[in-house]
């Protein structure tokens, strides 16, 4: 499994509140857009080394907290029938950004299981810059 | 999946790419589309034949003129597929940040 090539998804949004508000708010199954958010069923305890637990719609999810700093940083492992055994890693900061807070979150080795080296190349095709180049088109 | 892994192996030149990219700024004759490659007529010709198979471009005729012009709802596919956690993860964050927002509207 070592030689399976991985991806990375990297997300930022600016979010109305402070750092400490948005990284409790994170944490809370109640808010929505939080990945505990919806679960059909949920175990979640978010210290270094707490697990948690969520399945929606029949596909489980699994992971392993590594960091819980409040109020800049969460990061968790992640497993799923789209990680084919791998444990994929979410890193989530929260950067102080005047009145709001710069939220990003890093979701890093997620396999190349389906593509092999075609799913590699088509990501960098991507990083060429050809995505403005397809707006441009009007394909998207 | 037939056609996404003809169209990643079709995006898989950098040749192949050139071309995509010189397409998608309009259709264009074979002639113009080899002139800035240093390479044969006849491999320009295989390539072209990688992106037709892949769906990637058409060939239309027009009058004495064959024009080569891309097809870009293939690359959706690529684009459909790798972007699905950068997907799941827009959606998650873009209900997050409403929910600030609107608690904040509330406040007001």
């Amino acid at each position: 499994m070592s030689n399976t090539n991985t991806i990375e998804v990297k997300v930022e949004r600016t979010i109305a509140a402070s750092p400490r508000e948005a990284f409790d708010a994170w944490l809370n199954p109640k808010v929505p857009g939080t990945p505990w958010n919806m679960a059909d069923k949920l175990l979640l305890n978010p210290t270094v080394d707490g697990f948690f637990f969520w399945a929606i719609k029949g596909t489980p999810h699994y992971g392993r907290f590594t960091a819980a700093d409040r109020p800049g940083r969460i990061q968790h492992t992640w497993m799923s029938p789209n990680t084919s055994g791998l444990e994929s890693m979410v890193t989530v900061t929260f950067e102080g950004k005047g009145k709001n807070t710069l939220m990003t979150l890093v979701h890093s080795g997620l396999p190349d299981t389906d593509g092999g080296r075609s799913h590699e190349k088509g990501w960098n095709f991507f990083l060429d810059g050809f995505q403005s180049q397809l707006a441009q088109s009007g394909a998207t | 999946m037939d056609q996404l892994n003809d169209v990643l192996g079709a995006i898989s030149h950098p040749t192949r790419r050139a071309i995509i990219r010189r397409l998608a700024n309009g259709p264009a004759r074979f002639l113009d589309i080899a002139e800035p490659f240093d390479v044969a007529l006849n491999a320009i010709t295989k390539h072209l034949k990688v992106l037709e198979r892949a769906a990637l471009i058409q060939r239309e005729k027009r009058g004495r003129e064959v024009l080569i012009s891309l097809r870009p709802e293939a690359l959706r596919l690529v684009a459909d597929w790798v972007h699905e956690y950068e997907r799941f993860w827009n959606e998650k964050l873009d209900e997050f940040e409403s929910h600030f927002k609107n608690q904040q509207r509330s406040k007001k």
